[in-house]
């Protein structure tokens, strides 16, 4: 059974305009100690996504359909319908959520280790000198020192730091599942990779699943098992990491992976994708990725297609043009994208 | 390739007094200090040249009116002599003199003698009727900060509610209107009009004639002498800490730690507190002191209608008895206590906000 | 090269920008009631203040035998302690001190602007000495002072008091006024004036400023309550020489024979208190309705 079962979820938000579908028909699945990276540029509803899981959607935010069902120890529960008291539970204790570190996701005004107990108590924790143990504990285990960071205010912690504690501050009550939102981003390169090192560590001792969301392809490439990619709203390809890297289905794919600098790459491999992301009020009735797409045909105007099963195992792309695309790349081919399209 | 240039070391640095000032100046509490000295100094400096260089000026006046009530039997140098003890100035004396002499005496706290009551110093009879008002205004202010945040809070909640809607606007209309305005509306129809409070009987700060001590009757007496004025002050206050405080409270409530302890299974109850109210809290607290000066200014007012002998009742009368150092000390100690609160403000905020005056700095 | 691009602007387009302005305006007043409420309360009293004196009779006539008469028709408001009539009083009461108030507001927004400005612009040893001044003023408890200098100055025309006034007023818009200038001196068209080499006071008063209308706008009118609080103030407590007959006189005889104790003269001292409390109030609302209105962050909500 998977931990996590994302079905058909689409989540509106509520503006004077018109309601904006930030999120449309996603489905997905997350087994046990997997990882699911989650890619998209600005605006194509991957955080939406990811707060709708916790239910923790801003004001004005509306979840219009689809069920989260969520298992542990063979139960079964539809995450949109538990009531409030078993869903702070959820919070944390089953479900981690982790913001960008760069965002504040602290209190400035209280302390480091508070902010350890607060969440200890929340969960129905009291033993100070356990919730201690507990903290000097998890520290340790994101390579920190608790005797410095526990007395600290957030401000006098780096990003780095912060973004540690806040994953050790995750693991406390050893949930099942991760999210990590933008875990790197902000971050400067020699500690983005010290925390993908990290969270690889961490991950083979504790085999929690993981989901991260991200617009940086290499943050996948390390660390997740599955990939999806998402476009205004919608999954477009979902795959295995490899399949996802060297035999992409869907133009935008394509497009993302060529749009990365390689270090071996000759000077003009690297395209940006033209034009912009399309209205999320009023939805083109096509495929929405057609305008910027430079496989476009008129049958793609007609209808957004589904996710259709292409050549590989367990590899879906929403594209009725896929076996083009399939033969523009090369399929089965072992050299990365980017190389062949250069 | 040009060679890059090494500085060179300068042997024996001398110290540097214009690099340690202003290195001081970053200090924020040594700042704060600083700032409040040179209020006092400045304040001092002005109301001295107001009373002393004005035409026709209160010293000038006061030594005339001694020469006549004695029927020209005192020389000018007596009349002056005598002005010049009343005034804490030596009035023979060059100005400059006069002035540092003035401001040797005011750090003895001496600030002159009254005209009326000769031989009355200026500083006791402020230290008489001052801590009246800073009773009565002090009680007011908590109260109305109190309630006013738990209203405020409680309206940034309940946003575009009737509760919201209701509180804010009540706050604000209760505000706009004039502080005295609405003491003399309360008595009117509270005491004239339906005769529900007896007024006359609650002038002054205490019942004449009982002894001053902390005795619960005294006490009790006290505080009904002072409800009116602190009850003014609480109504005209409110409204500005149910707004602000609301506001602080919506900009919190926006903030993305907020979330993040949601995120966390926080409780609401802990949130509320913890999270949002006290990061909304903490500006409002240096406003909290910078209020004080407002309302002992306009206290005299309320006190002149409920005839409460603060220290704005005796300004006023020493106005009317043109009683020159009484109303020169009055406007002094005032300052003094208003830069002192503003002083303490500053250095609880710089308390409180542990991002400020913290060395803070990043560690790998 | 087409001219059209640099046309300068016809007589019926000078006039339609500003009237469109203005008709815009009020549309987004109009959706906040009480705003609107505001801002026909300013109207409704300049107008009775300043216009309708020149319609109505001015009624001097003290007569003892109508001491305090309650409400009728002959006397809409009653009579005071002199038998002079309320209502005359009340409408010839708003001219002084409005007009006290808005020469304040206008010294004291105007000594803002310029020395806020200056002290941005200019910056360095200027700039700190302004500021340390304006720091100081802002902790003088400004009402105690105010009275302190009436009893020695003893000001006699409402001029010299709305100088007086506008002397201490001055301090909280100054700061801002520096504040916001500062922060638009980086800005790029202010980056192009200064290339252009187009002078100081260009700069601020053709460049900054006008983005500042609302600011200053809003500022203006809570200067006026300040103003009017301090004014009432002090001629209640009788400081002022008392001359004419005005909302504030009326409050200070009311105050002082004992008018607050008589039960039929209720009018006579609740008249100039309404006429005061409103014409704050009206001032109140419409400026926050112009902050509402101005402040684009709010206007979501």
């Amino acid at each position: 059974m998977p931990v996590l079962s994302v079905r058909s979820l689409s989540i509106d938000y509520l503006t004077r305009r018109g309601p904006v579908h930030a999120v449309r028909d996603v489905s997905f699945e997350l087994e046990k100690s997997e990882t699911l990276a989650i890619i998209g540029e600005s605006g194509s509803g991957k955080t939406t996504l990811a707060v709708g899981l916790i239910r923790l959607s801003p004001r004005g935010t509306k979840v219009t359909s689809g069920e989260i069902l969520y298992t542990k120890d063979g139960v079964t529960n539809d995450i949109r319908k538990i009531d409030d008291d078993d869903l702070r539970e959820y919070r944390w204790a089953e479900c981690a959520m982790v913001f960008q570190a760069a965002l504040n996701s602290f209190n400035p005004v209280i302390t480091i280790w508070e902010q350890f107990l607060d969440t200890a108590r929340a969960h129905g924790m009291h033993d100070r000198h356990r919730i201690r143990e507990r903290a000097a504990e998890l520290l340790d285990l994101v390579h920190l020192d608790a005797r410095r960071v526990l007395p600290a205010f957030p401000h006098e912690l780096s990003g780095g730091m912060k973004q540690r504690v806040l994953i050790a501050l995750a693991l406390m009550l050893e949930p099942q599942m991760v999210i990590l939102d933008e875990p790197t981003t902000a971050l400067d390169i020699l500690t983005q990779r010290s925390i993908i090192d990290l969270l690889r560590q961490l991950r083979q001792r504790l085999g929690f699943s993981m989901i991260f969301i991200s617009h940086d392809l290499s943050i996948a490439a390390e660390l997740a098992d599955r990939m999806i990619t998402m476009y205004a709203g919608r999954v477009v390809e979902h795959a295995k990491v490899a399949d996802m890297f060297y035999r992409p289905r869907h133009p935008y794919s394509v497009a993302l992976l060529r749009a990365v600098p390689r270090v071996s790459g000759a000077l003009g491999s690297v395209a940006s994708i033209p034009g912009s992301p399309p209205d999320l009020i009023r939805l083109p009735k096509g495929c929405t990725y057609a305008p910027r797409c430079p496989y476009a045909i008129d049958a793609c105007r007609d209808a957004d297609p589904p996710l259709l099963a292409v050549d590989t195992p367990q590899h879906e792309a929403a594209c009725i043009r896929w076996q083009h695309v399939a033969e523009v790349i090369g399929s089965n081919a072992e050299i990365p994208v980017a190389e062949k399209l250069a | 390739m040009t060679a890059v240039p090494v500085a060179s070391k300068q042997v024996g640095v001398r110290w540097n007094p214009r690099r340690y000032f202003g290195g001081m100046w970053r200090h924020p509490v040594a700042r704060a200090i600083l700032k409040a000295a040179l209020t006092i100094w400045v304040t001092t400096t002005v109301t001295f040249f107001l009373i002393r260089l004005m035409p026709g000026s209160p010293v000038e006046l006061k030594i005339d009116e001694l020469i006549q009530s004695s029927n020209g039997s005192i020389s000018y140098e007596d009349a002056r002599a005598i002005a010049s003890s009343l005034f804490a100035i030596d009035l023979s004396a060059p100005l400059y003199e006069q002035y540092l002499s003035f401001m040797w005496s005011l750090l003895h706290l001496d600030v002159g003698k009254s005209f009326l009551s000769s031989g009355t110093s200026v500083t006791s009879i402020i230290l008489a009727v001052l801590p009246w008002t800073l009773f009565s205004v002090g009680t007011g202010l908590l109260l109305s900060f109190v309630v006013g945040i738990g209203l405020g809070l409680l309206a940034a909640y309940r946003r575009n509610s009737l509760l919201d809607r209701v509180v804010s606007t009540g706050g604000s209309l209760v505000s706009s209107v004039p502080n005295y305005l609405i003491a003399i509306m309360l008595i009117l129809f509270l005491g004239v009009q339906a005769r529900l409070v007896n007024f006359t009987a609650m002038r002054g700060a205490y019942t004449s004639g009982m002894q001053p001590g902390l005795y619960p009757a005294f006490i009790g007496d006290v505080l009904f002498h002072a409800a009116m004025p602190i009850t003014i002050y609480f109504l005209t206050q409110l409204g500005h800490w149910i707004l602000s405080m609301r506001s602080a409270t919506l900009s919190a409530l926006e903030e993305d730690y907020v979330t993040a302890a949601r995120a966390r299974g926080l409780s609401d109850g802990r949130i509320r507190t913890a999270y949002v109210g006290r990061n909304a809290v903490l500006p409002l607290v240096t406003q909290l002191a910078i209020s004080v000066g407002f309302i002992v200014g306009g206290a005299a007012i309320i006190e002149q209608i409920f005839a409460y002998q603060g220290v704005g009742l005796r300004l006023l009368d020493s106005v009317r008895q043109r009683d020159y150092p009484v109303i020169q000390g009055i406007v002094l100690l005032t300052t003094i206590s208003v830069v002192v609160a503003n002083l303490a403000a500053d250095l609880l905020y710089s308390k409180l906000d542990p991002r400020i005056g913290r060395a803070g700095g990043a560690g790998g | 090269m087409s001219t059209a691009i640099l046309a300068r602007p016809t007589v019926a387009q000078r006039l339609a920008s500003p009237l469109l302005g203005a008709v815009e305006f009020l549309r987004m007043l109009s959706r906040r009631p009480v705003g609107l409420a505001g801002f026909l309360g300013i109207v409704f009293f300049l107008l009775l203040a300043f216009v309708a004196p020149l319609f109505v009779p001015f009624q001097n006539d003290p007569s003892l035998l109508d001491i305090y008469l309650t409400p009728s028709l002959a006397h809409p408001l009653g009579t005071d302690f002199q038998g002079k009539d309320v209502l005359n009083q009340i409408v010839f009461g708003g001219r002084d001190i409005l007009t006290v108030a808005i020469i304040a507001a206008f010294l004291s927004t105007l000594i803002a602007i310029t020395f806020g400005s200056i002290a941005a612009v200019v910056g360095g040893r200027l700039d700190t000495i302004i500021v340390a001044i304006t720091d100081i003023t802002l902790t003088i408890p400004k009402l105690i002072l105010l009275i302190a200098i009436a009893a020695i100055l003893r000001p006699t025309s409402f001029v010299f008091l709305a100088v007086i006034l506008a002397l201490l007023q001055w301090s909280s818009l100054l700061r801002q006024v520096r504040a916001q200038v500062l922060s638009l001196k980086e800005r790029d068209y202010v980056e192009a004036a200064r290339s252009l080499d187009l002078g100081l006071f260009h700069i601020v008063f053709r460049e900054i400023l006008p983005t500042m209308r609302s600011y200053i706008a809003i500022h203006f009118i809570l200067a006026m309550t300040e103003a009017m609080y301090a004014q009432i103030g002090i001629i209640l407590l009788g400081l002022v020489p008392i001359s004419g007959s005005n909302w504030g006189i009326m409050l200070y005889f009311a105050q002082g024979q004992g008018a607050l104790f008589y039960r039929d003269s209720l009018w006579y001292i609740l008249s100039p208190i309404l006429a005061i409390s409103l014409v704050q109030l009206s001032l109140a609302t419409f400026a926050s309705a112009l902050e509402d209105i101005f402040n684009p962050r709010l206007r979501g909500s």
